[in-house]
């Protein structure tokens, strides 16, 4: 098990689901600048493939619906980074109609990193932080969604149909 | 325009003169400063004025804005119209009132408008006659008051979508319980 966790740490495939403002923070953390690949972290472009799923910011209600969806796609484990103040409490889009204020109420999130927007450094540190905590077992998450499917999809048929957006299985 | 391989450039004061002279008194000119022009038109005189201007070289339609003036009980819906030519602005503005009362659509004369006035027959509520595709633009499943709206309360409704009881408290001060996540009642 400490062997699966060193080496599930180690290779990291992100999607590359750019919402928001993060997503013009990533280009230099992903190429020569910063360079993330160094830490085994590279992007992919289908969650079905990925591990990692980064909320780059504000997630408006007609995002969520799809954020939902290409998470309940991945396979476990899987992990979600929240960026800037946005998906802590709505950040600067507090009073607005159409932005979600607290993302932990409809997916579970491992670690947050917080500013307006965080800068690559601080970017890169959330991973080292994502992979000790990979390493050590820590990043349990994933269990919790498991754990109180109905809570969430409680929550989430509060802001949209839940129905409607559902995977249905096709038999 | 280019005329024999000399450009004509007409500035602003004849564009004015050009307007006035052709729609008369009912149409109000007014040069905002250098390179802008506003025109205050009746609501039966703007696509008059947007046909002719489009003939006299204003090809571009920039864009669609809408004005909601509550104490007053009107939109005012401003065509934004650019002239390569003339390195002009002109802004048709006109007022319509806020409930029960359409506006005939530009489409037939810039197609560009389309998209523009479906965004905000959903933000505020205005309707265009003959718009052939007036329904859900950028709102996805969205019930009850358009919210761009003046009279639109964002905060209540945020209060009640989002569960929050009040909102500058629940989310900016940090309770002496940090919230734990699902199980506890935080």
């Amino acid at each position: 098990m400490k062997l699966f966790n060193f080496s599930q740490s180690r290779s990291l495939w992100m999607m590359h689901f750019c919402t928001g403002c993060g997503a013009m923070e990533m280009p230099p953390t992903m190429t020569s600048r910063f360079d993330m690949e160094r830490f085994g972290i590279i992007p992919m472009a289908t969650p079905r493939q990925s591990d990692l799923l980064l909320i780059t910011g504000y997630l408006t209600i007609k995002t969520l619906k799809r954020v939902v969806r290409a998470y309940e796609q991945m396979p476990t484990p899987r992990y979600v980074l929240g960026f800037g103040s946005c998906t802590i409490n709505g950040g600067m889009y507090w009073d607005s109609y159409n932005v979600i204020k607290k993302l932990e109420l409809y997916i579970p999130v491992d670690i947050y990193i917080n500013g307006c927007m965080p800068r690559p450094e601080a970017i890169i540190d959330a991973f080292l932080k994502l992979r000790e905590m990979i390493a050590k077992g820590e990043a349990n998450a994933w269990k919790k969604y498991i754990e109180n499917y109905e809570w969430y999809k409680k929550n989430q048929s509060e802001v949209f149909d839940v129905e409607k957006w559902s995977i249905k299985n096709e038999k | 325009m280019l005329k024999n391989g000399v450009l004509k450039m007409k500035n602003e004061e004849q564009i004015k003169k050009d307007i006035e002279t052709t729609f008369g008194e009912l149409v109000k000119v007014h040069i905002k400063r250098r390179h802008r022009i506003k025109v205050d038109a009746p609501k039966n005189m703007t696509l008059p004025i947007l046909a002719y201007l489009k003939q006299r070289g204003f090809h571009q339609f920039t864009l669609l804005t809408c004005v909601d003036w509550i104490k007053k009980g009107m939109f005012e819906l401003v065509y934004n119209l650019y002239s390569l030519d003339y390195n002009v602005h002109v802004l048709v503005s006109t007022h319509i009132n806020r409930e029960n009362e359409s506006m005939p659509t530009a489409i037939n004369i810039y197609e560009m408008a389309f998209d523009y006035e479906r965004e905000i027959h959903e933000m505020f509520g205005v309707e265009f006659e003959g718009h052939p595709r007036l329904g859900e633009f950028l709102l996805e499943d969205w019930k009850g008051m358009p919210p761009m709206r003046k009279d639109f309360d964002t905060r209540a409704y945020v209060e009640e979508k989002f569960n929050v009881k009040d909102l500058t408290k629940e989310l900016f001060t940090r309770k002496e319980q940090p919230y734990r996540g699902p199980g506890s009642n935080g």
